[in-house]
């Protein structure tokens, strides 16, 4: 698309609102752009022409390897979007155009697929992600206190990124939080202040919580048998 | 006392290595499975009796002769995105017994037919899909998988395929979008997968465990299987108890025991001095029971009979701390969070529920909005696309049902403390 | 690809027995009886029913669950209730769902008075609602292209937009984001929503969320009328409603022609109707005086015509081009032939093809039928690329592909926006079109393949390749040509239609696309060099081409040209060699609406043209369809009818008066043309007449087949590379006068590979010049990857630095000194002093 040359005259935004942009919902919208118009002086996103996008080695042939796994290579968004993410640490305009031109299809496709997801960063974000189950089993045992104890602890350090998440999936350590990606739990209000040293230290967070060192709940019941 | 099967060997050190698994017996199943013809293994899943484990009960052994016969290509969906609330059995045993579930999947698409089998696993299990991984590289390398496996001449691909955080991709048919790339909405039924599913192709979807179960079906024969269990509930189930209870976990039990022994005498209860309040049997999807339902014996049918269902085997249980109106909001919030958007009354129907508690919540409400939502949850009830929004409409409606004086004695309070 | 088969099945809704074919959708069916089943979501153009918005649910006995009409077969027997108590709690529980964040901003909504939501919810809604929180809000409304305003707080989610984005135009562009209820439609970073189909999603959104921002707030729909007419803006000539409020066109609408557009309409075509009121718009005579363009009287502009066309007498050639209907063809034939007695006549540009051609390709067993391409084994597109020429048969293409499975090969010289849903795709040399078509032959028939094969430029193995997936694919092979390929020789293109024994087979034939909007009308009416009317044998014998009239006017042995509807100097190959025909021609006789440049600078009499919402007549569509335009406003100005002015000239010439009225043409049309004959107005209306499904094959003579003429494709060489060109879809001067499509005008661009850029060492966006000895231009260097190494693709028709400013077949580029680079579109501010 050539420039525009004078496509049309912007709209008059809605004085009431005063050019604000609206929080949609109170939990609000992960992904930018519901209130905004387009930018006319943009060309449409086609399907990128490899010529004109260059995609690290090492992160093309890992999108190739994942693409190769599949009958039909639209299967890989999942996992090439979340190599992408690893690589640039969210999904990042760059980041959806590279993965797009090697799966040959739009960006908008990926940006469509990637925002469905909760586990996509659709903006720049910490290094650490620490998800805080906060659904029914954890807060029936304090996960909404530890939640907030954390984002206390962070502090707002652009880091770390909290953020409360639906059930993942591990009640019998309630309350869990899931450490860039390894589950521990269950956790008081006061390991949050340790939690977040251990990570700032570089060090692994409260080892000794790991849910891959639990034993199955029969074992503690015949522990508790024993005991009696 | 239960028998056990999935979680037989469940501690076992280094059970998730093929080696230790094979000296636990493991892949024995299998090569039995092999040497019998594909009708001869799905005649003993018939006879097992066994019902899927992710949700719905289907008979396992029905929904994998539904996939026609024929050389097309054939696919198996291992359901491993275990996202409803409270449930937690299909973590534990792909992280400890990894080998039990290919060892399924490989029988499963032998029993159906299939070429191409996938896991799906839900984004989030990242511990779990590095120990699939290898775990699935250990099985190829042995020959469990791949091209003509043991020298028979059954073939199978199987691909670890990761989620990203979407519950709705539990859903067999957004699951299946989810797989071919795209947003994981549910679609249409018909088809059914088992006529055109996964790229347009015949498709078997089953849960982590009832996958898991196949092994043990095989090595005892399904007629024996059978006998465990009670009529129409046969077999084991692995049990996620969570919430008010002192020692939350997965216990496999034998279906038809009363729940009263597995909320307290497995997993042993409220904490003291506190009393059940209410509990959801099967997942937070499953419409709430309370303490005068403890004796319900914890099988299928007793569990639809009671009114409520057997769900994915997740107990969660409240106790008297806790007031209805907060478990009713998170509840909301998780399936408006988790609706796909796809179709109306899902989509509108769980907001406007969210709105509706917040302002109750709020004290600004008045019993005639309690009637209102309980209408908002009959209209979502069997309008919706797939079941998701029958899953926050039935919990809701129950609890404003079952707990109505409750939530009247909340406004008035709330109203009280407003004039005040 | 079978059609579908229908067998008729009964079944009952709300008591009434109903006779449907099976396996019609409920909600469709229910209409045979009269009984309205309220959606959203479904449209069965988008594809498959989604189920998504819950409006359609009925109760059907023997079915627990209400279920979705919508994408439920009807089946013998079925008994189906729509207004049982089930089904109205639902619908209404639906409509108080939808409405729960809808603003209701109806007073001030596009949409109002023409809206399915405002309908639905007035029919099947409960009439209140129970929702008292506030609602969300969005700022409204915003920009989602130039051409698009997005409301969002007025989406209802029905995703037809999208789906349409991404089962239909396959562009892709327009996406859901986020999930649940923070669901929005939107795109990729904010990028607009620009393709060539965009503007079908304004209409196929059934609430005010998506509106035309060239149309809004321009009426109300009870202050408008609509008058069915055709799109003449390119040979796909798609129907269309014109809306009209006090005299001016504010819209245009697609009128739903399954054997033509399918419900689609192109951008250019939904918005290029900003051109016929515009101030640039030619809308009285002009003539040229004293070197200067003055508007005068018709009868001074008439006289002047007269008497420089009497000057010329035989030495008068004619061109005619654009959107000439038919009658205008043979009016302007008749002029030249009959009263001034001059042969020379062209409606194309390139080399004259044999009228023995022109017969066989217009032989009704030869024909195929737009729905063809859609349930064909396969589609071979040959040398054209359908968004660009005919766009609307890309979206048939897509569709066949998509739903039926239909086999796409390609051989184009140019990559095609269709390569990624091909299942064979083959590149030639640019131009060497005819070539291919000899090779494909040869290799179908096991015959030589290498010698035509490097004619073409193309791989032999690859030739091979393609012939062997068209013998696979199956019977029903569908070719969709680009005139270009007749550049002088029909044989090659004969010669493989025979190969694949198309004549033979129901659902084969060919489909050729014209450069004009109604290139095949004008063949068929005699504006040929060669053919008279219905490619009778021209009366006076053979005459120029368009290529030899350039040259002969250039060197003074003609000295008239007259111009119906076309300037060759925008739109011709060798801009130099009509630069200097028209520079010597001492009459230039233009029918133009816009001041291009060759009428701006050489045209000695103008008469304002007619836009096709003015037009009355028939134009025919590539599938030998004539179709009928209708007059959807009077004409502005002093706009005249063309076929008014033709045949008046003819009377002042002293030839005989034509008929008083358009009919009254039409009706010497059908009479004269022999392929028309029996044709009649009144049955063209609505859908128009395939004149081929009523005529007898043509017993093809059995002489010899022709001898292949292979002209050797060029090659890049020494740093100079093959110059192709193209004709975008947005070229010409409707766009670059629509104010809202002005964006879109193209400016030259120069295609490459990567490959070549980089060695000769200039960049993506970068200036360049390229020239040959001809001439230069100035192009921005666009690389794509799929560009054939050593070619070069530049774009013809364009305002200015047109590809017809060079002549080939070799070209170089170089990085251009510094400039401004200012465009320029081609109506240059000070031209506009005669409005
Ligand atoms: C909203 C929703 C979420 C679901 N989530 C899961 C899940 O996480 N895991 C699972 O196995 N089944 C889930 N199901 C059930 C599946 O749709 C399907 O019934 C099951 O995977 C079939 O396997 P089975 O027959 O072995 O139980 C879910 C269903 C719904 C409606
Ligand atoms: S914008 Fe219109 S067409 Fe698109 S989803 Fe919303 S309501 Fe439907
Ligand atoms: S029209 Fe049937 S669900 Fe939308």
């Amino acid at each position: 698309m050539s420039p525009s040359n004078g496509g049309g005259a912007g709209f008059e935004y809605n004085q009431e609102l005063g050019g604000r942009a609206i929080p949609r919902s109170r939990d609000g919208s992960r992904s930018p752009g519901w209130d905004d118009p387009v930018d006319l002086d943009k060309d449409p996103a086609a399907v990128p022409d490899p010529a004109l996008i260059d995609v690290p080695p090492e992160l093309r042939r890992e999108f190739e390897e994942i693409i190769g796994r599949y009958p039909e290579r639209h299967s890989a968004a999942l996992p090439v979007l979340a190599a992408a993410q690893r690589h640039h640490g969210w999904c990042s305009p760059q980041a959806i155009l590279q993965a797009a031109s090697v799966m040959r299809v739009t960006p908008g496709y990926l940006t469509s697929v990637a925002t469905f997801y909760d586990m996509f960063e659709l903006a720049p974000s910490g290094r650490h992600q620490v998800y805080v189950c906060t659904n029914i089993s954890c807060s029936l045992r304090g996960a909404d206190e530890l939640y907030a104890a954390l984002e206390a602890a962070v502090d707002g350090d652009p880091d770390i990124n909290v953020r409360h998440f639906e059930c993942l999936g591990a009640c019998d350590i309630a309350p869990m939080v899931s450490v860039d990606q390894v589950y521990y739990g269950p956790l008081q209000t006061s390991d949050a202040e340790r939690l977040v040293a251990d990570l700032r230290a570089e060090r692994e967070p409260l080892p000794e919580l790991a849910l891959a060192l639990r034993p199955n709940a029969d074992a503690a019941l015949e522990e508790d048998e024993a005991a009696k | 006392m239960s028998s056990l099967l999935l979680m037989r060997d469940i501690d076992e050190p280094g059970l998730a290595d093929i080696a230790v698994y094979e000296r636990r017996g493991g892949y024995k199943s299998l090569r039995k499975a092999l040497a019998m013809t594909s009708d001869a293994v799905l005649a003993e899943l018939d006879a097992s009796g066994l019902r899927g484990r992710g949700g719905a009960g289907f008979p396992a052994g029905r929904k994998a002769s539904f996939l026609p016969k024929g050389d097309m290509d054939k696919y198996l969906v291992c359901n491993a995105d275990e996202s409803e609330p409270g449930t937690f059995k299909d973590r534990e045993l792909m992280q400890k017994s990894p080998h039990m579930l290919i060892e399924g999947i490989v029988i499963a698409a032998h029993a159906a037919g299939v070429n191409h089998a996938f896991i799906y696993i839900r984004g989030e299990y990242e511990e779990q899909a590095k120990i699939l991984d290898l775990a699935i590289a250990q099985a190829r390398a042995n020959g469990y998988i791949g091209e003509r496996i043991l020298g028979s001449g059954v073939s199978l691909s199987l691909v670890l395929h990761r989620g990203a955080g979407a519950y709705i991709c539990g859903e067999e048919t957004g699951l299946l979008d989810s797989l071919e790339g795209k947003r994981g909405n549910p679609r249409l039924k018909p088809p059914f997968p088992a006529i055109e599913g996964l790229y347009g192709g015949p498709t078997l979807i089953n849960n982590v465990e009832t996958l898991a179960t196949m092994p043990h079906i095989i090595e005892m024969g399904g007629a024996k299987y059978a006998k465990l269990g009670v009529s129409g509930s046969s077999g084991t189930k692995v049990v996620s108890v969570s919430g008010h209870v002192t020692r939350p976990g997965n216990y496999e039990i034998d279906l038809g025991i009363p729940s009263r022994e597995i909320i307290y005498d497995l997993a042993g209860g409220p904490p003291a001095g506190r009393q059940v309040k209410l509990w959801f049997p099967g997942g937070s999807s499953a419409p709430v029971l309370t303490a005068e339902d403890l004796d319900v014996p914890y099988d299928f049918d007793s569990l639809a009979k009671a009114g409520s269902m057997l769900g994915s085997g997740a107990i969660i249980v409240v106790d008297d701390s806790t007031p209805v109106l907060d478990v009713a909001l998170k509840l909301a919030k998780f399936y408006r969070h988790e609706s796909c958007g796809k179709c109306t009354p899902c989509r509108e129907g769980t907001n406007w529920t969210v709105r509706m508690l917040e302002r109750i919540d709020g004290g600004e409400a008045t019993p005639m909005d309690l009637d209102i939502m309980a209408s908002v949850q009959d209209h979502i009830i069997g309008n919706c696309l797939c079941v998701l929004g029958d899953a926050m409409a039935m919990p809701i409606g129950s609890m404003i049902v079952k707990f109505r004086d409750e939530f009247e004695a909340h406004l008035q309070s709330r109203q009280l403390a407003g004039a005040i | 690809m079978p059609r579908p088969h229908q067998n008729l099945i009964t079944f009952s809704v709300d008591g009434r027995e109903v006779q449907a074919p099976e396996n019609m959708m409920l909600a469709d069916a229910a209409k045979l009886g009269d009984v309205e089943i309220p959606v959203f979501c479904y449209e069965p153009k988008l594809g498959h029913p989604v189920g998504a918005c819950r409006m359609c649910l009925v109760e059907i006995e023997g079915i627990p669950k209400l279920q979705t009409a919508c994408s439920t077969a009807v089946k013998d027997g079925m008994v189906v209730h729509t207004q049982s108590e089930r089904a109205r709690v639902a619908q209404q529980a639906v409509v108080e769902f939808l409405l729960i964040n809808h603003p209701l901003d109806c007073p001030v909504c596009d949409k109002g008075g023409e809206c399915p939501l405002q309908d639905i919810t007035f029919g099947w809604g409960g009439g209140k609602s129970r929702f008292i929180e506030p609602k969300r809000h969005f700022r409204k409304p915003l920009e989602l292209s130039p051409l698009i305003a997005i409301d969002r707080e007025r989406c209802i989610l029905c995703y037809r937009c999208v789906r349409y984005s991404q089962e239909v135009a396959e562009d892709y562009q327009l996406v859901l984001l986020e999930r649940g209820e923070n669901t929005f439609v939107g795109t990729f970073d904010g990028h607009p929503y620009v393709a060539p189909f965009s503007g079908n999603i304004i209409e196929l959104c059934p609430v005010g969320a998506l509106t035309s921002r060239p149309y809004r707030f321009r009426a109300r729909p009870w202050d408008i009328e609509g008058s069915g007419s055709l799109c003449t803006l390119c040979p796909a000539q798609c129907n269309v409603t014109f809306t009209v409020r006090d005299d001016r066109v504010l819209r245009v609408l697609a009128r739903d022609h399954h054997e033509v557009d399918d419900g689609w309409l192109c951008d250019k075509g939904r918005f290029a109707y900003q051109a016929v009121h515009v101030d640039e718009r030619i809308t009285a005579p002009m003539i040229r005086d004293g070197g200067e363009l003055r508007t005068v009287s018709w009868e001074r502009a008439l006289a002047e015509a007269t008497s420089g066309l009497r000057r010329a007498g035989a030495k008068t050639a004619a061109l005619a081009g654009g959107g000439a209907t038919n009658e205008e063809g043979l009016l302007l034939g008749r002029l030249l032939r009959d009263v001034l007695g001059s042969p020379h006549l062209d409606s194309r540009s390139g080399g004259a093809v044999s009228l023995a051609d022109w017969r066989a390709l217009s032989d009704p067993a030869l024909a195929a039928t737009v729905s063809d391409l859609e349930f064909a084994n396969a589609v071979l597109v040959l040398d054209c690329e359908p968004v660009d020429d005919a766009p609307i048969l890309e979206l048939r293409i897509r569709k066949g592909v998509r739903r039926n499975g239909v086999a796409l090969l390609l051989a184009s010289a140019r990559p095609s926006a269709l390569d990624p849903s091909a299942t064979e795709t083959l590149r030639f040399a640019p131009g060497r079109g005819a070539e291919l078509a000899w090779a494909l032959a040869a290799a179908l028939q096991d015959g030589a393949v290498d010698a035509p094969a490097a004619a073409a430029g193309a791989s032999a193995e690859e030739v091979r390749k393609l012939a062997r997936a068209l013998r696979e694919a199956g019977e029903e092979i569908v070719i969709l040509y680009g005139e270009q390929l007749l550049d002088g020789d029909a044989g090659g293109l004969l010669a493989l239609a025979d190969a694949l024994g198309i004549a033979e087979i129901e659902g084969a034939g060919l489909i050729g696309i014209p450069e004009a909007a109604n290139g095949r009308g004008l063949r068929e009416a005699g504006v040929l060099p060669n053919g008279g009317p219905g490619f009778s044998a021209p009366p006076l014998g053979d005459g120029l081409d368009a290529a030899a009239i350039a040259a002969k006017l250039g060197d003074g042995e003609l000295s008239a040209l007259y111009l119906l509807g076309v300037d060759p100097l925008r739109s011709f190959p060798d801009a130099g060699a009509w630069e200097q025909a028209l520079e010597h021609a001492t009459t230039v006789i233009a029918h133009a609406a816009f001041l291009t440049p060759g009428v701006r600078e050489h045209a000695t009499v103008i008469f304002p043209a007619e836009s096709s919402a003015e037009k009355e007549g028939t134009v025919t569509h590539p599938d030998g369809r004539v179709q009928r335009l209708r007059p959807a406003i009077g004409h502005p100005g002093d706009v005249r009818a063309e076929w008014r002015t033709l045949s008046e000239l003819a009377r002042l010439l002293g030839g005989a008066a034509g008929p008083a009225t358009a009919a009254g043409v039409s009706a010497e049309l059908f009479a004269s043309v022999g392929l028309y004959n029996g044709l009649e107005l009144e049955e063209l209306a609505g859908h128009g007449v395939r004149w081929p499904a009523r005529a007898p094959a043509v017993a093809r003579s059995g002489e010899a087949a022709a001898k292949p003429k292979l002209r050797r494709a060029a090659q890049a060489k020494g740093g100079r590379l093959l110059l192709g060109s193209y004709r975008s879809i947005w070229a010409g001067p409707e766009v670059e006068a629509s104010p809202a499509l002005r964006f879109l005008a193209p400016r030259q661009r120069v295609e490459l590979s990567p490959r070549d850029a980089a060695k000769l060492g200039v960049l993506h966006g970068e200036e360049v010049l390229v020239s040959d000895d001809q001439g230069e231009l100035r192009a921005t260097v666009v690389l794509r990857d799929s560009t054939p190494s050593g070619t070069a693709f530049l774009e013809r028709d364009l305002a200015r630095d047109g590809a017809n400013r060079l002549r080939g077949p070799l070209v170089e580029v170089r990085t251009a000194p510094s400039g401004n680079g200012d465009v320029e579109t081609l109506l240059g501010e000070e031209e506009l002093t005669h409005a």
